[in-house]
């Protein structure tokens, strides 16, 4: 939670959170962080996924969330989450957060997709959670710069690395995608000497700044 | 289950329903499957499984990509044994479901996404889903087929190689040359032919170097046909440039060239190009025969018992040097029987010609293993007689057979077939009838089937006629498929029987073992496979007395998978196999280690196969099971 948005009365209203929401919430906060620094098979990462209404974060709103544990390096379809906003966003997100815990999220374009879900859970449950994450739309060209032919879409990568869904333009379906983008991803950063979340992280700030326009 | 988890588990279930078996597999079984498997991903050369990690932990099944499952070990056998799988395809069966490590490497030919079943689901499942015991259980089938085939591969190209093919060619040449000049009249070149008595005539310059041959078969067409003049040199009528080989090649050489250029001699030159020697055809094909051939040819021109000891040493002998290069059971049980009938065949002959049976209609019976044409070298004799005779003459034909069987069993005896310790002998009065008397014989066993006469039948049921007249023994089988097809009562104990010894195959570990940690592979190996085979053949009318001629005969009957019978017969072979490797040479016949193999001392390829041969003789048991509701 930010503290800054406590300084700035009236720019978010005080969200209506029952107390069970609240004691979810607080139990979610105190969970020990997830150490960086170990293997990716020792890392539980949550691959999420979200979708919108559009694609416009000033105005459109987000409609459901996905989200899946990678745990040994392995999708687990026990491990899986899909839930609506409606009727009851704030126990959508809280269970979502309770999902992720405290483990690394890879996302695909977290420039879309973690904002959106950033900014439901800060005006749904007024939390800003701090969320490591992954974003394999930019580490993607950087580990499989051969195969990447200018890809960038989500669906270009699925053709690149021949990855399939059972629903696509779905939280859920496209997640799937994402997820085993991800195994992908696991496999070849390890090849390549980036075997920590930590590693990625940073690989993948690397890749960003290089590409930020100047 | 969330909606997340079923949507995940449905798309599974969409791959896995594209492929066999879980196509057929059972629907409850296929959402067990589906919604248990983990999706893994491995770079291309990765290492997915192999030996060195111990217990599989997950049954994988690609999901996307290629894997090459390699055989690690022996490097011979690596080139042999590897196979590229694609999508729907999975392994390790074997090794998961005994709970061993693999034996197979299985790496990432190419980026590759398997769904991954942890070890213990496997194990549930292959228990909830019969369709997917069964296809664990044929794969493995094919496997052994497979194995069998790389093992027989490798072996019978190492033996024919090193004994035969890869002999130089200065090994086989056998006289010095015999060459003449180009000047040398046609008439002189062929006289030499003639006096000398060889097939071809090689033409030679001053120096030694062939230029030109001469072989019979030209001599029609370019000599006798145009009516060559004989005085004309040899020059004229040679074809020149003769095929020629170095010393250093090899027989595989020279019977490469000789069926490449049609050529039945080719000339040996050293490396100055000097005529050195011939290599016929001929020189090429004994080598092969070595041994067999000559044994046959001193069995059949013996005239005592003396000589006929020999050869029995002989085929011992060679039986022994087959095995260690490596030939299937298949053929040299074959082989060993084929010369143990001509010795035996040989030996009544002797004894005949020393009793006055003339015109005694009469056919000499092999039982048991000698019936089923399954000798190993270490079976003693089990013989009878039919014969016939008129009504007022049969006491007295029937005690001069009984002295002619006495000769005959001891002669056998002398000749390395030990005496039966049951009398299950020719000369043995109650062996010895007549035709209706074995009916009225087979017959009591078959209406009152005791403990004793499921035995009997055991043994005098695989009988097989090897000397005399067929057409008695062909019409005792018919009468008696005849009657024992009749009665299902019979047959039902003799299942009964058949199923009373399990094959050894362990629950946690790979065999079970008797007390001194050996397996008896005749007692609880090959005799699974043959009682089984025995009641499928009278149940089937099948007159075959083999054990492998009888599965496949009553197999096709039932409608056996092809590839389910060959399975079968090759487990079959294989324990017999091993139960060959197991008698020595240096031991009498029914030495106490005969039969009997530490499973400890098998390399792991044979172990694997031993284990999957058990598990076809459970195969066959579980048929039978069912049948007869056992």
């Amino acid at each position: 939670m930010t503290w800054l948005s406590r300084l700035i009365p009236g720019a978010h209203p005080p969200a209506q959170l029952t107390p069970e929401v609240r004691a979810r919430l607080d139990a979610w906060r105190k969970l020990p962080a997830t150490a960086l620094d170990r293997q990716h098979v020792e890392t539980r990462y949550v691959v999420v996924n979200t979708e919108a209404s559009g694609l416009d974060l000033s105005k459109d709103r987000l409609l459901s969330v996905a989200a899946m544990a990678i745990e040994n390096g392995l999708i687990n379809p026990k491990l899986a989450l899909y839930q609506s906003l409606e009727p009851d966003p704030a126990d959508a997100l809280t269970g979502l957060l309770e999902f992720i815990g405290s483990s690394p999220i890879v996302v695909f374009n977290a420039a879309f997709n973690k904002r959106v879900l950033l900014n439901a859970m800060e005006r749904v449950l007024d939390v800003e959670p701090e969320l490591h994450s992954v974003d394999l739309y930019w580490l993607l060209p950087g580990l499989f710069a051969e195969r990447s032919q200018g890809a960038s879409k989500l669906t270009e990568w699925m053709n690149a690395l021949r990855i399939e869904t059972f629903q696509r333009h779905h939280a859920l379906g496209d997640g799937y995608a994402i997820a085993q983008l991800f195994l992908a991803t696991q496999a070849r950063a390890r090849i390549l000497g980036h075997a920590t979340a930590q590693a990625l992280i940073e690989l993948e700030h690397a890749r960003e700044r290089l590409n930020r326009p100047l | 289950m969330t909606t997340a988890t079923e949507s995940l588990v449905g798309a599974s279930t969409d791959f896995l329903k594209r492929f066999s078996p879980f196509d057929q597999m059972e629907t409850e079984a296929l959402d067990y499957l589906s919604e248990r498997v983990l999706l893994g991903y491995f770079s291309k050369g990765a290492t997915i499984l192999s030996a060195e990690m111990g217990q599989p932990r997950y049954f994988y099944i690609i999901q996307r990509g290629k894997v090459q499952a390699s055989q690690s070990g022996d490097v011979a056998l690596t080139e042999y044994a590897s196979m590229t799988l694609g999508p729907g395809e999975c392994f390790p069966i074997g090794a998961i479901s005994a709970g061993r490590p693999s034996t197979n490497t299985y790496m990432a030919l190419e980026d590759s996404f398997c769904f991954q079943l942890p070890a213990d689901d496997f194990i549930t499942l292959m228990r909830i889903s019969p369709v997917f015991q069964v296809f664990c259980t044929q794969y493995i089938a094919s496997l052994l087929s497979q194995s069998r085939q790389q093992l027989q591969n490798t072996f019978s190209q190492r033996a024919a190689e090193q004994q035969t093919m890869t002999t130089p060619l200065s090994e086989l040449i056998k006289r010095d040359p015999i060459s003449v000049t180009p000047e040398t009249s046609t008439r002189n070149a062929l006289e030499k032919m003639d006096e000398l008595h060889i097939g071809c005539m090689v033409v030679a310059d001053a120096d030694a170097r062939p230029v030109g041959i001469l072989t019979q078969g030209d001599l029609l067409s370019r000599i006798v046909l145009p009516a060559f003049d004989l005085n004309r040199p040899i020059s004229d009528v040679m074809t020149p440039s003769p095929q020629v080989l170095p010393m250093t090649a090899t027989a595989y050489d020279a019977a490469l060239e000789m069926a490449t250029h049609a050529r039945r001699h080719l000339l040996v030159v050293d490396s100055d190009d000097k005529l050195r020697g011939v290599v016929s055809e001929r020189d090429l094909f004994s080598l092969q025969r070595i041994g067999l051939r000559q044994i046959r040819a001193s069995i059949e021109s013996a005239d005592d018992i003396e000589s006929l000891r020999h050869a029995s040493r002989d085929i011992r002998q060679l039986a022994l040097n087959l095995i260690a290069q490596g030939i299937g059971a298949e053929q040299l049980t074959r082989f060993i029987s084929a010369l143990n009938d001509a010795l035996t065949r040989r030996i009544i002959t002797l004894e005949l010609g020393r009793h006055e049976l003339f015109g005694v209609q009469f056919c000499w019976l092999a039982f048991g293993s000698e019936g089923r044409h399954e000798q190993t070298l270490s079976t003693d004799q089990d013989n009878g007689i039919i014969f016939s005779a008129p009504e007022g003459e049969r006491e007295a034909t029937k005690q001069k057979l009984l002295a002619f069987a006495k000769d005959a069993n001891d002669a056998l005896a002398a000749c390395g077939f030990p005496l039966c310790k049951g009398n299950i002998m020719a000369s043995n009065p109650e062996l010895c009838l007549t035709l209706e008397e074995w009916k009225r014989r087979f017959g009591a066993w078959i209406r009152e089937p005791d403990p004793q006469a499921l035995l009997n039948a055991s043994i005098f049921f695989d009988f097989r006629v090897l000397f005399g007249s067929e057409k008695i023994g062909d019409q005792l089988r018919r009468w008696l498929l005849e009657t024992a097809r009749g009665n299902s009562t019979f047959l039902r104990m003799m299942a009964h029987n058949a199923l009373a010894v399990a094959p050894p195959l362990g629950r946690f570990r790979d065999f079970v073992v008797e007390d001194d940690g050996m397996i008896d592979l005749k007692k609880s190996g090959a005799r699974l496979f043959v009682d089984v085979a025995r009641i499928l053949s009278l149940r089937s009318g099948v007159e075959a007395s083999s054990t492998v001629g009888r599965l496949r005969q009553s197999g096709q009957r039932a409608n056996m998978a092809e590839e389910e019978l060959n399975a079968i017969t090759d487990g079959f072979h294989f324990i017999q196999l091993l139960r060959l490797r197991s008698q020595h040479l240096d031991t009498e016949h029914d030495a106490p280690g005969d039969n009997k193999v530490d499973p400890d001392t098998l390399n792991e390829l044979d172990r694997r196969i031993l284990k999957e041969a058990f598990r076809q003789a459970r195969k066959l048991q579980l048929r039978l099971k069912l049948d007869y509701q056992l």
